[in-house]
């Protein structure tokens, strides 16, 4: 069975890469939702059936770990994965991350194969 | 790891795993990126322990190449998809930049990135910086990698 994936970045050339990585990885998304920002994601969520959320770090208006921070406050969605792919790796920025219920990271640049790697198990 | 290697390093990583272009160092770094005619530039600035940009001035043929390549799509003139994709070449490099002069991933903050374009346009800083511009060629065409960063 297929999932729904929301894919957050203010790059509309990311959000591109990251849906034709997710297909060259083989992973099978029934749906690949866009939003431009941690605002426009919490909208798409309120909205829409999402398994899984790939969202940026530094984002305008609200960034990644604001994201984090609100869907954590919402019960419809607070148990929603979300992965966080960014160049923004240091430690403290994904340990907050973590705390705030980030499954894990995917560091740009990245390939197909290390994004299957990171989602591949926990879509099995 | 020295700082001009590291963009070396993560210039060839972004572009052989995720524009699927072949890029190789063009030559020695330079003191300048001089006068950059029909081009465009992205830039992404960092703030806190160290501050500065970090810059990649690309001549529009070869952002339009580069960009095509990115998105797997034919481009044909500097569009929003061009600005989109130069802005995120300069994002992905800052970030990794920041990676080697945090100590942390919180005593560096990065801006948003951004681009500017033009016939013909300087890019200098207004105060005194150490200065990185390193030249890179692909089958498309050269492009500059610049860091400033106050001393």
């Amino acid at each position: 069975m297929g999932h729904n994936v929301l894919l957050v970045d203010d790059s509309s050339t990311m959000r591109k890469i990251v849906g034709r990585s997710l297909r060259q990885a083989g992973l099978d998304f029934d749906n690949i939702f866009e939003a431009a920002d941690g605002l426009l994601a919490l909208e798409v969520l309120e909205k829409e059936s999402v398994d899984i959320v790939l969202s940026d770090i530094n984002m305008p208006n609200m960034d990644g770990i604001a994201f984090l921070r609100e869907k954590a406050n919402r019960a419809n969605m607070k148990d929603i994965p979300v992965f966080m792919i960014s160049t923004e790796t240091g430690e403290d920025i994904i340990g907050e991350a973590k705390a705030l219920g980030a499954k894990g990271a995917i560091k740009k640049p990245f390939t197909p194969d290390m994004v299957n790697e990171i989602l591949g198990p926990f879509l099995k | 790891m020295d700082i001009n290697e590291k963009i070396i390093e993560t210039t060839i990583e972004i572009f052989t795993t995720m524009v699927m272009m072949d890029v190789t160092v063009d030559g020695p770094p330079l003191q300048t990126s001089g006068a950059l005619t029909d081009s465009i530039t992205g830039m992404i600035g960092l703030a806190g322990t160290h501050k500065g940009v970090l810059a990649i001035h690309i001549p529009n043929h070869v952002a339009i190449a580069i960009t095509s390549s990115f998105l797997g799509m034919d481009v044909a003139e500097i569009d929003d998809d061009v600005r989109d994709a130069v802005g995120e070449l300069a994002n992905m490099l800052g970030g990794n930049v920041k990676t080697i002069l945090s100590e942390n991933g919180r005593d560096i903050d990065l801006s948003l990135p951004s681009t500017i374009a033009g016939h013909e346009y300087g890019f200098k800083a207004a105060t005194d910086v150490d200065l990185v511009v390193l030249p890179f060629k692909t089958e498309a065409g050269s492009f500059l990698v610049e860091l400033q960063l106050e001393k």
